[in-house]
Formats: structure tokens, C-alpha cells, sequence
């Protein structure tokens, strides 16, 4: 990471990371399959709890880190977009499972109903892909997580841009018919 | 014999409505007619005095035949005591695109007339609230007409305009004299909440901290399967299956394969029967035990719910042996199955079962009569007899009422008549007789499996070729999946592709109850009710 300042505090910067990556707090936040999933690696066979990321919040804001697990349907985006702006910074996003990356089984030419994938709204730090994914696949996604705050890396609300109007969307079709 | 006297009542109303007996083996309706649009009130009121329930009301688009444009609208009524399934069918010509409404007659009816109108924009007069049900208020489109390719359509633009509107999720008509009591007031439960299992929003409206009426609002997981089924044909749609209610993923493979296979006239061998029958019921225990600790945890109670889940993962673990997946199975195919089942998974079902026995005994002891549990449970969310036949309740929540409605007896479909086992039933009807069901359940699935075990032939897994068209047909198959009554409106024309597969699930029913069920209570009753109908939302808004 390239110096921002004159002055590093190297050290405690480090220190402070490795606290952050070590207690990482998500959104208790389910959308589809994979919330059930996301269940199951926290129960216990999978015990999130020995990565520190066992405390599911109910609050957006108690939380670090939000799991977009599942389809995200039209209806609901306000919400997510909701919850990702009442939690505090720095927070970070995992895009579990197909469905949030891109649309998943769902998406097809001309579809109505659903967003195709989160990151379309909303800068995501961490993909785990899969259909829905494994326990140990959204494990490693943690760790990969965990890693990436460990050495400093901003998370992606910092440095990931996102459209926040429509306006921004050209209105010529993207679909294909 | 009702069924003769329901002969007897359509042929003597004579003009305007033209009935036809239909072969209940090959489409599993025993009476079909065409009534006409001043005849379905009466028609209503009938079947509701003859104590039959509405299974399903949809419509199918036949807007686009340029000689006759028009909607067919499919009232769909049955019988607890015995099947007695008739279908009812109203023509809507595309220029009137009106159809007089029986929700005031069958509150079952509203939510399916207002799903009709957001999908095909056909107005039903005299609803009490016809607005949309699955898509966003704002929507402007109707997705389930032929004519919707859904061209031009960006879903980011749409999603960030949704977001800029916002008048989604909290803005909502609060009457005049609400604004200034200072006791009544509106509570949004979700669509963000720890206990809603998953994007539900329950409105409930209060007077301090007892319930006035609760109403859910639904679709914040609407995935368009049924549109999907339109645009792929029948083997792309195996995938959807697996997704609706992903917890007892198995029934729904089950009723998939069921229907088509009943369209194209394929016997699956004995193997194969005997194989979806393990699955399914192994798949019913994992379903139920996942509800078993989600439900406790909503109730404030941990330990369950890691010990559902560990014996979950075991069930998974055995499920995974064949399927190769944790969720979603996509399983079975028409006229057999993905992958033969391994010794290794049989000798594990039969170490399994006894073991299973053992921890279900645990846990009456650490629940059934634990007294916090009892005061959470016992008297709460009563669901009386007319209130679920006006719904259209089916599954566990019916059979606490003290109603033995069980697919697997009532409409025996693969080989369930083979198997020695008893429907549970309870007569209270709150949340604790469902809860009690559910249990009494798991151990009814063990005795099936067990017997599924000892016989299982040998033989092939897989049928031979199977051709691609489904033969033009207007069927109707239904299965027991955990939660209720599943079926499957099958309209095919001879195509590649479904004309329209309407997929009736049961929490959609069982959820329609919650406003009846919920009245009167406290606000932490609601969560308890919610959790004891066990709901799989994506199966509701689908």
C-alpha cells in the first residue's frame, strides 16, 4: 500500500488490522439458499465461531461485514441498499454465491425479476462463487477476507465506484431480445 | 357420492356453464368446466357451502391467437375428506380483460386474483384490494403475458430507480386518525428481520402491543420461475425445481418428474421409485429439522438449534452420497434418476435410523415439555377449521388442526401405498400441535425408510431415451412436500417449451393465514406463529 501521509504509524496500523481481521462482525442477513448455507457453516459442525466471525449481528449497525447470500430481487434492492448504507465504515461485502455475483440460475435474456449480482450497486470485496456454495467455500471466502484486511488493503467501498443514479445507466437496451 | 351431487348441481345450472368428465388417471381432475362470467359467483358460493377448498386459481394467455384473443382463468377446488378435484374455467376476451372477483367468497382467492393481476393485468371487480402482489407497486410491466420478451429492460437502471422511488418499503397509507392516536400504530416486521426467515414483511398493525391485523407482504424474492418455465424447455427446467423451496428441494424433483412423466406416459422401474421415496423422506427429516432449530432459536432457545443441525449435516451427508449436492437437488430426471444410489448410502440410512431415534427422544425431552416453550407455544396462533379450509391451509399446519389431509394417503402417487405408516394428527390447531406433528412426522419418515431399505430392488436407475415434446396436455400432478400441498398446473402444446406451469406451492396458503391466526396477540406471538408455519419464502413469492 502506497503511503498516504508523511507519517506511518506502521505498527499500530498493523496491530489495528490484524484486530479488525480477526473480529469481523456480519449482517445476520439471509436472502435465499444460501442463507441457509450460510447457516449451516455457522452451526456446528463448521463453527464459524473459530474465525472470530461467529457474532451475527441483527443490526446493520453493529455489523462489518455483509453477506449478500442469495438471489437479490428487484423488490428487495432498496433495502440491501438500506442496510449497506447504515453500516458504519470501514465495512466490507462477500457476494456469496452465484445468484449475488451475477445473477446466478436466474439470469437469462430478458429477465424481469432480479439484479444480477450485488456488485452492481454495491462495491464487494470478496466473490465466492457456487450454487450454492459449500460451508468450506464460504470459509475460505472469510479467510481471503481476512488476509486482505490483514495486509491493509482498503476494503472496496474506499476505492471500488459504483453508479448511484440512473442516470447513469444509458437507457438503450442491455438486454438482448 | 358429493362428487355425483356436484355433477348433478353444475349440469342443472344448465346455461352458462358446460361441464365435462375428465380422466383422473391421466390428469388428475375428475370434473372440468366452462363457466361463464355470471355463473362463477354462484359457482363459488357453491363449492364454499360444499365445504371444498381453492387449490389454485391462475390464468393462462391465449392473447396471442389473432382470431380470438383471450385469458382462461382457472378456478381450482378440492375436497379434504376425499379427492374430488374440479376445474373451473373462465374465458376473458382480451378487450373486456375484467372477471368478477369471489375473494369476498373464498378469501383464499385474494392474493391469487392479485397475483393474476400483476402478471397478466387482468381486473377482477369487486376486490377488495387489487394491487400488485409479487413485483415492486411501481411496476409497470406484466411479465407472464406471451407478449413480454422483457427487451430494453436494464435491471441495474430499474434497481437504482427503485432505490430513488423508495416508496417500497416504507411508505405505505396510514388513515387519517392513525396520525393522531396516540395507541394505534403500524409495525413493519422485515423484510429484514433475524426471525422472518429470509426477505418476508409482515405490516402489523397494532393498538399498544397487541396484533389488530398482521398482512403479509410478499415478493421480495420473487425469482420468475414460472416465466422461466416459458422460456426453456422442460429438461432446462430441472434446475428451478431444486430452488423453490430449497429446504425439502426432493418433493418438488418429486412433483417435476411426477408430471411429465404423467404427460408422456413414462413407468419408472421399481428401483427408481424406491430411490425417490428414500430421498424425499430423508430430505422431510432434514427440511423438519432445520425448521425444528430455526423455530427454537426465533423462540430464544440456542441449544436446539445446533443440535438439529448437527443431525442435519448427517442426513446431508447421506443425501450427498447420491445427489453429490447439500441443497438445491437437482436429482431426478423423468423416468428415473441422476445417479444410482451407492451400498454406502443404504448401510449409512440403516445406521442412520436407529440413531435418529434416539436423538428425537432427546429432543422431546429437551423441548416438548420444557414450560417456556409450552407458554410460547401452547394456545398461540390457533388456526380453526374454517379458517384453514378458507385459506386453503394444507401440510403439518392443517394436520394440528385435527384434519388427516396427508398427499401420500389421500392421493397416493409412486408407491406410497406400499409403506405401513400414520398421518400424525392433533386437534388444538396452535402452534405447539404443529410443532408436535412435525415431530410425530420425522418419526413417520423413519418407519417409511426403514421398510424403503429392507425392499429396495434392484434394477435399472435410469429409463431409455426420453423424446423432448411433452405431448399437448392440461394436467395437474401434486405431491406431500414438507410444508403442504405442492402441485404442479401443467399446460403444455406439444412443444419443447411449457405453455404455462403453474406452480402452486403450499406456504403461499399456509402464510395467507397468518392475518386470521395472528389477531389478538402480541407482537413476540407473531414471530412464534411465523416460525410454527414454516415458511421457505422463495417458495411463496417464487
Amino acid at each position: 500500500m502506497p503511503p498516504e501521509s508523511v507519517t506511518q504509524f506502521y505498527k499500530i496500523d498493523d496491530l489495528v488490522n490484524m484486530a479488525r481481521a480477526n473480529s469481523l462482525w456480519p449482517l445476520t442477513f439471509g436472502l435465499a439458499c444460501c442463507a441457509i448455507e450460510m447457516m449451516g457453516t455457522g452451526a456446528a459442525r463448521f463453527d464459524l465461531d473459530r474465525f472470530g466471525f461467529g457474532v451475527f449481528r441483527p443490526s446493520p449497525r453493529q455489523a462489518d461485514v455483509m453477506i449478500v447470500s442469495g438471489t437479490i430481487s428487484r423488490k428487495m434492492v432498496p433495502c440491501i441498499k438500506k442496510l449497506y448504507d447504515q453500516m458504519p465504515n470501514p465495512k466490507y461485502v462477500i457476494a456469496h454465491g452465484g445468484c449475488a455475483i451475477a445473477g446466478g440460475p436466474f439470469q437469462y435474456p430478458g429477465q424481469y425479476a432480479i439484479l444480477e449480482g450485488i456488485d452492481k450497486i454495491i462495491p464487494v470485496d470478496v466473490y465466492v462463487p457456487g450454487c450454492p456454495p459449500r460451508p468450506e467455500a464460504l470459509i475460505a471466502g472469510i479467510l481471503a477476507l481476512r488476509d486482505k484486511i490483514k495486509k491493509g488493503i482498503p476494503p472496496a467501498a474506499q476505492v471500488v465506484k459504483v453508479p448511484t443514479s440512473s442516470k447513469e445507466i444509458p437507457i438503450t437496451p442491455t438486454t438482448p431480445s | 357420492m358429493t362428487l355425483e351431487n356436484t355433477h348433478q348441481w353444475l349440469l342443472k345450472e344448465g346455461e352458462g356453464i358446460k361441464v365435462q368428465e375428465r380422466d383422473y388417471a391421466k390428469t388428475g381432475y375428475h370434473l372440468e368446466a366452462a363457466v361463464s362470467e355470471e355463473k362463477i359467483l354462484p359457482a363459488a358460493h357453491y363449492f364454499h357451502d360444499q365445504k371444498f377448498f381453492l387449490e389454485c386459481l391462475t390464468c393462462v394467455d391465449y392473447t396471442n391467437k389473432p382470431e380470438d384473443p383471450h385469458f382462461i382463468i382457472t378456478y381450482q377446488f378440492n375436497r379434504w375428506e376425499a379427492v374430488e378435484r374440479v376445474l373451473l374455467k373462465l374465458k376473458v376476451p382480451k378487450q373486456i380483460n375484467e372477471a368478477p372477483s369471489i375473494a369476498s367468497i373464498i378469501p383464499a382467492a385474494n392474493w391469487y386474483e392479485r397475483e393474476v393481476f400483476d402478471m397478466y393485468g387482468v381486473r377482477f371487480s369487486g376486490h377488495p384490494k387489487l394491487e400488485r402482489l409479487l413485483l415492486p407497486l411501481q411496476s409497470k410491466i406484466h411479465p407472464l403475458l406471451k407478449s413480454y420478451t422483457g427487451t430494453g429492460d436494464s435491471d441495474v437502471r430499474n434497481s437504482l430507480e427503485l432505490i430513488e422511488s423508495d416508496q417500497e418499503v416504507f411508505d405505505f397509507n396510514v388513515p387519517e386518525e392513525m396520525k393522531t392516536s396516540r395507541k394505534e400504530y403500524y409495525l413493519n416486521l422485515g423484510p429484514q428481520h433475524p426471525s422472518t426467515h429470509g426477505v418476508l414483511r409482515v405490516l402489523l398493525h397494532l393498538d399498544g402491543e397487541k396484533i389488530i391485523s398482521g398482512e403479509p407482504i410478499i415478493g421480495y424474492s420473487h425469482r420468475a420461475h414460472e416465466k422461466m418455465a416459458e422460456v426453456h424447455n422442460y429438461l432446462q427446467f430441472w434446475p428451478n425445481t431444486g430452488r423453490l423451496d430449497y429446504v425439502g428441494a426432493m418433493s418438488y424433483n418429486f412433483c417435476y418428474a411426477l408430471a411429465v412423466e404423467k404427460a408422456m406416459g413414462i413407468v419408472p422401474s421399481p428401483r427408481v421409485e424406491y430411490i425417490r421415496v428414500i430421498t424425499t423422506e430423508l430430505n422431510r427429516i432434514s427440511s423438519h429439522l432445520l425448521w425444528l432449530g430455526t423455530y427454537l432459536l426465533d423462540l430464544g432457545a440456542f441449544t436446539p438449534f445446533f443440535y438439529a443441525f448437527d443431525e442435519r449435516e448427517k442426513t446431508l451427508d447421506l443425501l450427498e452420497l447420491c445427489t453429490g449436492e447439500r441443497l438445491t437437488y437437482d436429482y431426478f430426471r423423468f423416468g428415473g434418476v441422476l445417479n444410482d444410489v451407492p451400498q454406502e448410502m443404504i448401510d449409512g440410512v440403516k445406521k442412520f435410523i436407529p440413531e435418529f431415534r434416539k436423538r428425537l427422544r432427546d429432543y422431546r425431552t429437551l423441548i416438548t415439555e420444557n414450560i417456556i416453550f409450552i407458554k410460547r407455544t401452547k394456545g398461540i396462533g390457533v388456526l380453526t377449521l374454517d379458517a384453514a379450509r378458507d385459506y386453503g391451509v394444507t401440510g403439518p399446519s392443517l394436520r394440528a388442526c385435527g384434519i388427516g389431509y396427508d398427499l401420500r394417503r389421500a392421493e397416493p402417487y409412486s408407491i406410497y401405498q406400499e409403506f405401513d405408516f400414520e398421518i400424525p394428527t392433533e386437534r388444538e390447531g396452535d402452534a405447539y400441535a404443529r410443532y408436535l406433528v412435525r415431530m410425530a412426522e420425522m418419526e413417520q419418515s423413519l418407519r417409511i425408510l426403514e421398510q424403503a431399505i429392507a425392499r429396495i430392488p434392484a434394477g435399472e436407475y435410469q429409463s431409455g431415451k426420453i423424446p423432448k415434446a411433452v405431448p399437448a396436455c392440461e394436467i395437474y400432478q401434486t405431491v406431500e412436500s414438507a410444508r403442504g400441498q405442492f402441485g404442479i398446473y401443467l399446460v403444455s402444446d406439444g412443444t419443447q417449451i411449457p405453455y404455462r406451469l403453474k406452480l402452486r406451492t403450499p406456504s403461499f396458503s399456509n402464510l395467507n393465514a397468518l392475518g386470521p391466526m395472528a389477531k389478538g396477540h402480541f407482537v413476540s406471538d407473531a414471530v412464534s406463529i411465523l416460525g410454527s408455519i414454516d415458511i421457505v419464502v422463495p417458495e411463496i413469492d417464487r
